[in-house]
């Protein structure tokens, strides 16, 4: 009996042990798909703020104003 | 039955030589085994201790991903936080032609998603049939890159691109990159350490598929961390007193057809560079297709004969030197002025009898100015002009930077002392000039040109700010900059060559050249090849702007005028107008007319 339990409680932290691990790499991939998708929409941001940039320089206002 | 005789050998013999034999072969295989041990031990040895990094590394090559994270390059900005450079993330779609079996497939799979011709994209991946690299479309969004993700034979790189949102604006100041983004010209350069940055790289335990499970042990500094983004360069320069500078010195550029021209405009009390213009420009966009002439800042790289734009700098050294006053007239020889040791000196257009100090300049005589010049003999001109700053490089924050020429007295013939006062013998650049009129325009006070107004970090805090400290010291007494700036540089305008700079709302101060072109082969001048000058600023109480504008080589067949005054000076005057008025900021009615017309006390 005494046996038995061992074997069950030694095979239990096994499963608990392989779960917690791949739970880790599961948050871990997660976090740098965010991470990655963050640094995109940032980017995205960037952008959008150059072509404001683009419109709104004095360069191209004149020109605008001139035509 | 069998007998023994005594010469025959006995079962004892026998024995013993198989047990000799037996143990011969234990032994040996013992040493065998033992040698075998002594081999993996030694093999052990090498993988563990002998070759452990060179295992170690391919282990790690097998099991880790190594994500390269290359900084962003920091953003120029003008001294307004407008944006001049900076750097975005773009998708390039490329194509590893090695793998690539049908190009026509691929292409006309591609040719919907990019929005590119079949033909076109079949072309690119022939040509490149060799390499594994041929790069599609440039800039490509992410639905686009999403959905190339399930052909084969083609992958999204992902990358910086530099971008120049005023593009020609301000090319010469701003510079331009490398496609690797190394700085190669103006502030992209000069500043390219501070903009660079600094990269890093992410090092992964990856699956069976190259997905990331976990952070594996960096294995150099600046592993597993992020990058240093570069840090940002905050300019002097105005984009919109660029834009008016550009604007109006284009128009007479083209009108005029002149070879080259420039402009700077200057903040004389800090010696700040508000516009600096230089055409032809170039757009830093499309480096690959500009004539490499055309990159060149002629502002800071071409040094030539200032001509008249230099007598206010002389006549301020010999009114400081006490040679002349404000009230002595100088005979001008009625336009024909000889003598043995420098040869014949005539006036541009007519002669004149005798002139004040302020008629000189307003007239621009040739002969009172070698006349001066002879007063100051060349120890005291020389050490003036050198105050002023010319003869030497001003340390301005751009690259090729000339530094004039200004030959020491020793070197000096008759004609130097008689040639130099009015701007021949001499070579200045036309940043050298702005900086000498900026301590002209202050009362003398001495101050350096400079561009660079603060550097700051990627989270907006500055680290350092670059205005120069004011330095203490006069080039001249200021009553005597003063004079020459209230006095005779406005009556160069009021009754003068610079009429057609002047302005209703300022009085503006300035002084026109018409310099001829040496030869390149240094012996005398060419023929109808003019560099057109002028150099002023306003308001002429206190002045705020200084400006010089230059016109290499106006087309003179053209009939229109080739002089300063004619080309130059109205540029001059509408750049002043437009920046000043644009410094004023909005016109308010005064404090006392809003109060009544809100009808509050």
């Amino acid at each position: 009996m005494c046996f038995a339990l061992v074997i069950f409680f030694f095979a239990a932290t096994l499963i608990v042990a392989v779960h917690m691990r791949s739970a880790n790499r599961r948050a871990f991939y997660t976090l740098r798909t965010y991470t990655v998708e963050q640094r995109r929409l940032q980017q995205e941001l960037w952008r959008k703020q150059l072509q404001v940039e683009v419109l709104t320089n004095p360069a191209s206002v004149s020109q605008r104003l001139g035509e | 039955m069998q007998t023994k005789t005594a010469d025959s050998p006995g079962p004892t013999t026998v024995e013993g030589s198989e047990a000799r034999r037996e143990r011969t072969a234990i032994t040996a295989f013992g040493a065998l085994v033992v040698l075998a041990f002594l081999c993996l031990g030694w093999r052990c040895y090498r993988l563990q201790y002998a070759s452990a990094d060179h295992y170690w590394q391919l282990s790690l090559r097998q099991q880790c991903a190594y994500l390269p994270l290359e900084p962003q390059r920091g953003a120029i900005l003008d001294s307004r936080g407008r944006v001049l450079a900076a750097s975005n993330r773009i998708r390039t779609l490329f194509a590893d032609p090695r793998i690539v079996e049908d190009p026509k497939d691929l292409a006309n799979a591609l040719s919907p998603i990019v929005d590119l011709p079949a033909h076109e994209i079949c072309k690119t991946i022939l040509d490149r049939a060799g390499s594994r690299y041929a790069p599609i479309a440039t800039g490509i969004d992410a639905g686009q890159a999403e959905a190339v993700r399930s052909i084969y034979g083609v992958g999204v790189e992902y990358g910086w691109q530099r971008h120049y949102p005023m593009g020609r604006l301000a090319s010469h100041v701003v510079g331009y990159t490398s496609t690797d983004n190394r700085g190669l010209g103006g502030i992209e350069h000069e500043f390219d350490r501070e903009l660079s940055g600094e990269g890093a790289r992410h090092v992964f335990f990856v699956d069976v598929q190259r997905r990331p499970l976990s952070f594996a042990v960096g294995q150099r500094s600046g592993d597993n961390g992020m990058p240093t983004n570069g840090d940002s360069v905050i300019l002097t320069i105005d984009a919109t007193i660029q834009q008016f500078a550009r604007e109006e010195l284009l128009k007479q550029h083209r009108a005029f057809e002149a070879e080259a021209a420039m402009a700077v405009v200057a903040d004389p009390r800090s010696g700040a560079i508000l516009a600096m213009v230089s055409l032809p420009d170039f757009d830093p966009e499309n480096i690959r297709r500009t004539d490499p002439n055309h990159l060149r800042n002629r502002a800071l790289t071409d040094q030539y004969e200032p001509g008249s734009i230099i007598k206010p700098f002389a006549a301020a050294i010999a009114l400081d030197t006490g040679v002349v006053n404000t009230h002595e007239t100088i005979f001008c020889e009625h336009g024909n002025y000889r003598g043995r040791g420098f040869g014949r000196i005539g006036e541009y257009r007519q002669g004149f009898g005798d002139l004040t100090l302020r008629e000189i300049l307003q007239h621009s005589s040739n002969i009172g100015m070698a006349k001066l010049g002879q007063r100051m003999g060349p120890e005291r001109l020389y050490e003036g002009l050198t105050l002023f700053g010319f003869g030497k490089r001003i340390g301005i924050d751009l690259p090729g930077e000339a530094e004039g020429r200004l030959r020491p007295p020793s070197a000096w013939t008759g004609y130097s002392i008689t040639r130099i006062p009015f701007g021949q013998e001499i070579s200045v650049t036309a940043i050298q000039l702005v900086r000498a009129l900026c301590m002209l325009a202050n009362g003398g006070r001495l101050v350096r040109p400079h561009m660079i107004r603060a550097i700051a970090k990627p989270d907006g805090s500055v680290v350092d700010v670059r205005p120069p400290a004011l330095r203490l010291g006069y080039v001249i007494k200021p009553e005597v900059a003063r004079w020459v700036v209230q006095d005779a540089m406005t009556a160069v305008i009021n009754d003068g060559t610079g009429r057609r700079a002047q302005l209703d709302r300022w009085q503006v101060f300035g002084k026109t050249g018409t310099a001829q072109l040496a030869r390149s082969d240094g012996r005398g001048y060419e023929e109808r090849a003019y560099v057109a000058s002028f150099m002023g600023g306003a308001p002429a109480e206190d002045p705020r702007i200084v400006v010089l504008i230059s016109y290499r080589r106006p087309n003179y067949a053209l009939r229109k005028g080739y002089t300063g005054g004619t080309i130059a000076a109205p540029v001059a005057g509408a750049i002043i107008e437009r920046t000043l008025t644009y410094l004023e900021g909005p016109q308010r009615p005064p404090a006392t007319e809003a109060i009544a017309r809100s009808g509050r006390p």
